[in-house]
């Protein structure tokens, strides 16, 4: 072989042409690799108060914005968007201008990791957002931790992401608060004894199932059936006709928009006729749109009303409206709510990295769309009482619900 | 109550016939595809992603009737499956077997890509244009789209039958399919028919995509990845490039699946349909309508795995860049470039666990995420329950990756070519699958949290640069741990088994050892791997492990050189730092990516660090 490589003096130049040339790859790929845009190194701009004044303050989100969970960063855009043209409409933070960096992670730990690390490095940086899933989120964690840079996880509901560390802090509602409230919206407000759920086989729809059975059978009511799903599942027909013949006189679904709709479009087609219950997370227009005609007469136990005079969710609400052009949507709520937040954290601990890590137990009080108003337990380092509202789709639309159960279901 | 249960078995027979139409329409294409072109098509998801949007554009906004749209969807997608082969692939006919698919993969991303960028991430609506009037058949309900789900496939299936055995274009495809010299001495265009088939599968493929929308009521841009892989499952099931076996593997994976969710519950879907899939191939290894032919001389004819040798690289080279990649957090703090460059490692690990199957013993493994899983999991459990020093319990959680996962993957040795690859993505699905039901154990979907960090000697390991250097020691000892292995009688043995497992018999090597063999030391480098970053996260579940990691690993494996050490780690840098370096282009940075795939696969078909 290698005689016949020094015969063929063509082949070995062509071989040794390929040589170069995986060298040639190789070493642009490590070159371009240390040629990444790497902000200024940390030493420099972060401790120096005299910033200028027109310089803007930035937020470090991480998030999904391609992938499977695209569609939820694409709703966090909306919400942060509409907080932000408030805010900066007022003048910003301190004089200055809030704006976000949206780092696209796909929710996948691989590379919320690397954002994670971009962000402490980048001492523009003053808090960072997110991620989405539990597993990007928690990866990340430690970094955020170790550099001192709060991750405030908003829709971290999953019980261990507060202690992570004392930089880890979020305002998602957890399941303590929102189950006990679907199940007893179930059984007590609605009369439903014999309940079949549907529920996201992840960290938060696991959860939140738990701790719904717990409360729903203390309280008397009956889990004839319990379905659980994974994130990608489309075709519920089986499980439906299951959950049928289990006789229930309610369905629950534990779900988030797309799969909640994929469910309640499929639920006439097992030829099951029950009343439907779904938790807070279904409140978008995405899952009525998906749902169509199916949607209709869905109830909810939500955390806000589009008809609510607060003003807050007036000034949320009409907002979205008018930007957006359609009805507002649980995930931007909590996005909206969370730049609030955050702008508030910065007016009083000014753009600086630890202040705003003790600022949490600082602020006070803060108006919330989803809480009414935002206060901190210290020691969780979340916020509990979020107040709940009862929805129902009446004609493509979720309006507080008046109190009788909607025609043609039970 | 007979009646009762009489309604439910009519009910579920009739969701699992519905839904296993729908695989047998993407099962024919692929089979059709693969019969002629000797390729697993991996693009084929996206062109029935496509075909959903196409008729979801043509209902929902021109408000076209079905007859037309079902036109212009197969009009358009044909026109798609011209433009993959002739653009994509057919310059890459006469190169390694490897790079047609990782155009294809290529193609995929860009195609997925594309469409998200152009309608948005959101699923859309798709409500069904037909009536939901619903026929009663004694107690079991039919709807009228579940009539024309079945009639369309029973068709399509009917035509292709009677072109492939009564036409001479036919003729010809089948000709192809059987040899393709022959075919062309013979006087046939092969090019042609290439190319007549890419466009006859991707028309099926778009129809299945388009009836699929309009059966969920929905179309969003993912929905190609679990479509494809439900196609290859049916398609192995029949017998890989057999038609009427697509068409019958398609309904009984809809069937069985269907009855597994009937009895377990909907999370058991997946692990139902690989379950079936492991055991219809443990019995009849080359699928129920698969010609029992004597084994081929050479298992990696016709296989995705290129005869590719390793470009030699310059033993200064070799030091140099290792020199350069010690010195790294000394040259740079940034902990952003440390963390793209631990993660490599980390890949690196991974991609030399492949590169060591699948390159040199000639098993193609695309279950190599199952071992991550169990060594992460395994050293997780190990150090937060027993209470085991960490450094002990990665060694561990090596050891029992190389064990569980080694066995787990037994059923597979009797297997080969691409039998093995699909087989092992089942395997690395099931592993996930008992991730994620072994509540007990594993915590389930919530996973293990607080994971203690790495450490050293009882020095807790935290800062970046010390777990990059951490990262950077094991990938180098499981490189010359592969190394010696690859030098060794061993080595020599397993390159035996891969390049002619016939001759390795006669001279008395059992493949079933060598193979376990082989597996064993590919599942302690990705166990370590797989270990080290659960300490590095601290949080893990089933997600953090997904199948899709076993899919890069191999893209990487790929794309560096394909039994080829350095070129595994030069495929893993390039693909953890092509995401990153693609950033500042948002939402076209996967669109990006596929493309530069696309090219290195062009320019580089045996790999970047590999020759032909």
């Amino acid at each position: 072989m290698r005689s016949e490589r020094l015969i063929l003096g063509k082949s070995f130049r062509r071989d040794q042409r390929r040589l170069t040339f995986g060298v040639f790859i190789a070493l642009a790929l490590a070159l371009s690799a240390c040629a990444l845009p790497s902000p200024p190194p940390a030493q420099r701009p972060a401790e120096q108060p005299a910033a200028p004044t027109n310089e803007p303050i930035y937020i470090g989100v991480s998030g999904p914005l391609t992938g499977p969970n695209a569609r939820y960063g694409v709703q966090w855009k909306k919400g942060f968007d509409l907080a932000l043209e408030a805010i900066n409409g007022k003048g910003g933070v301190r004089g200055r201008r809030l704006e976000y960096i949206f780092e696209d992670s796909q929710s996948d730990p691989k590379q919320s990791v690397i954002v994670a690390q971009k962000f402490v490095a980048d001492p523009r940086i003053v808090i960072e957002l997110g991620d989405f899933s539990s597993p990007a989120s928690m990866a990340a964690s430690p970094i955020y931790q170790r550099a001192g840079l709060v991750q405030f996880g908003f829709t971290n509901s999953h019980p261990d992401f507060t202690k992570g560390g004392d930089y880890m802090w979020s305002n998602s509602a957890t399941q303590e608060d929102l189950s006990p409230a679907l199940a007893e919206f179930a059984y007590q407000t609605l009369g439903l004894k014999r309940l079949a759920v549907f529920y996201l086989n992840t960290d938060w729809g696991k959860a939140t199932y738990d701790l719904f059975r717990k409360h729903a059978e203390k309280i008397g009511a009956e889990i004839v059936a319990a379905e659980a799903y994974l994130p990608d599942e489309k075709d519920f027909r089986s499980a439906l006709v299951r959950a049928r013949d289990a006789d229930p006189d309610g369905l629950v679904l534990i779900s988030y928009q797309a799969d909640g709709a994929q469910i309640v479009q499929q639920v006439a087609a097992a030829g099951l006729k029950v009343p439907i219950v779904g938790a807070s997370s279904l409140h978008s227009p995405d899952f009525i749109r998906l749902g169509g005609a199916a949607a209709e007469g869905v109830l909810i136990r939500g955390q806000f009303s589009p008809e609510d005079t607060r003003p807050i969710v007036k000034a949320f609400v009409d907002a979205y409206r008018a930007k957006y052009n359609e009805e507002p949507d649980f995930f931007a709520a909590h996005a909206y709510d969370t730049m609030n937040i955050v702008a508030a954290l910065i007016e009083i601990a000014g753009p600086d990295r630890k202040a705003i890590r003790d600022a949490f137990t600082k602020i006070k009080d803060v108006p919330s769309v989803i809480y009414g108003s935002v206060t901190f337990d210290p020691v969780t380092r979340r916020v509990s009482k979020p107040q709940f509202v009862d929805l129902v789709v009446k004609n493509g639309k979720f309006v507080p619900w008046d109190g009788t159960l909607p025609n043609g279901r039970g | 109550m007979p009646d009762f249960a009489l309604r439910t078995l009519g009910d579920q027979l009739i969701n699992g016939l519905v839904i296993g139409n729908i695989y047998a329409l993407i099962a024919i294409g692929l089979a059709l595809i693969f019969g002629v072109a000797n390729l697993i098509n991996f693009a084929h998801g996206s062109v029935y992603m496509v075909g959903a949007y196409v008729g979801w554009v043509a209902i929902t906004w021109l408000g076209w009737p079905l007859l037309p749209t079902f036109v212009l969807v197969a009009v358009v997608c044909a026109g798609l499956g011209l433009a993959i082969e002739r653009l994509g692939l057919r310059q890459l006919q006469n190169q390694a077997r490897i790079a047609p698919l990782l155009a294809t993969i290529g193609i995929s991303f860009a195609l997925d890509q594309l469409v998200q960028i152009v309608f948005s991430p959101n699923p859309h609506a798709f409500p069904s244009p037909l009536p939901a009037t619903r026929i009663a058949l004694g107690g079991v309900s039919i709807g009228l789209l579940d009539l024309l789900i079945a009639g369309i496939t029973i068709s399509a299936a009917a035509l292709l039958f009677a072109f492939l055995r009564f036409t001479r274009l036919g003729w010809a495809v089948r000709a192809t399919a059987q040899d393709r010299e022959a075919a062309q001495q013979m006087g046939v265009d092969v090019d042609a028919v290439n190319a007549l088939t890419f466009a006859i599968a991707s028309v099926l493929g778009g129809i299945g995509g388009m009836l699929i929308g309009m059966y969920f009521t929905s179309v969003y841009p993912t929905m190609s990845y679990g479509a494809m892989i439900k196609g290859f499952v049916a398609n192995l099931i029949g017998g890989l490039g057999n038609v009427p076996g697509a068409v019958v593997g398609g309904l009984l994976l809809g069937l069985i699946e269907t009855m597994g969710v009937a009895l377990l519950g909907s999370t058991y879907r997946n692990l139902f349909a690989f379950v079936i899939l492991i055991g219809v191939l443990v019995v009849r290894p080359t699928g129920l309508f698969g010609v029992q032919r004597a084994l081929p001389p050479e298992p990696l004819t016709g296989t995705f795995v290129p005869s590719s040798q390793p470009v030699r690289l310059p033993p200064w080279l070799v030091a140099a860049a290792l020199v350069a990649a010690v010195l790294l957090p000394f040259i740079s703090t940034d902990p952003y470039l440390l963390q793209i460059f631990t993660s490599a490692w980390l890949f690196a690990m991974l991609a030399l666990s492949i590169t060591l199957v699948t390159g040199v013993a000639g098993q193609i493994s695309l279950g190599q995420a199952g071992f991550l899983a169990i060594g992460g999991y395994a050293s997780a459990l190990l150090s937060m329950r027993l209470g085991l020093p960490v450094e002990l319990s990665l060694i561990l959680g090596a050891i029992l990756a190389a064990a569980i996962g080694t066995l787990l993957t037994w059923p597979v040795f009797r297997l080969r070519s691409q039998y093995v690859a699909l087989a092992t993505l089942g395997v690395g699905e099931v592993i996930n699958q008992i991730v994620l039901t072994w509540e007990d154990l594993t915590n389930g979907p919530l996973g293990l949290s607080n994971i203690p960090p790495l450490s050293f000697f009882g020095l807790p390991i935290t800062q970046n640069a010390p777990i990059y250097w951490a990262a950077l020691a094991l990938l180098v000892v499981s490189a010359l741990f592969q190394w010696r292995l690859m030098r060794s009688h061993l080595g020599r043995t397993w390159r035996a088994l891969r390049d002619d497992d016939v001759a390795a018999r006669a001279f008395g090597v059992s493949p079933d050892r060598y193979k376990a063999l082989a597996f064993i030391a590919s599942g302690l480098v990705a166990g370590l791997s797989g270990a080290f970053t659960a300490h590095m996260y601290s949080y893990i579940n089933n997600e953090t492990f997904a199948a899709t990691t076993s899919i890069l690993g191999l893209t990487m494996v790929i794309l560096g050189g394909m039994g080829n050490m350095a070129g595994a780690v030069v495929g893993a840098v390039a693909l953890t730092a092509l995401p990153e370096l693609f950033r500042p282009l948002a939402d076209a940075r996967y669109l990006i990516y596929g493309l530069v795939l696309l090219l290195l696969v062009r320019f580089r078909p045996q790999g970047m660090l590999g020759t032909v």
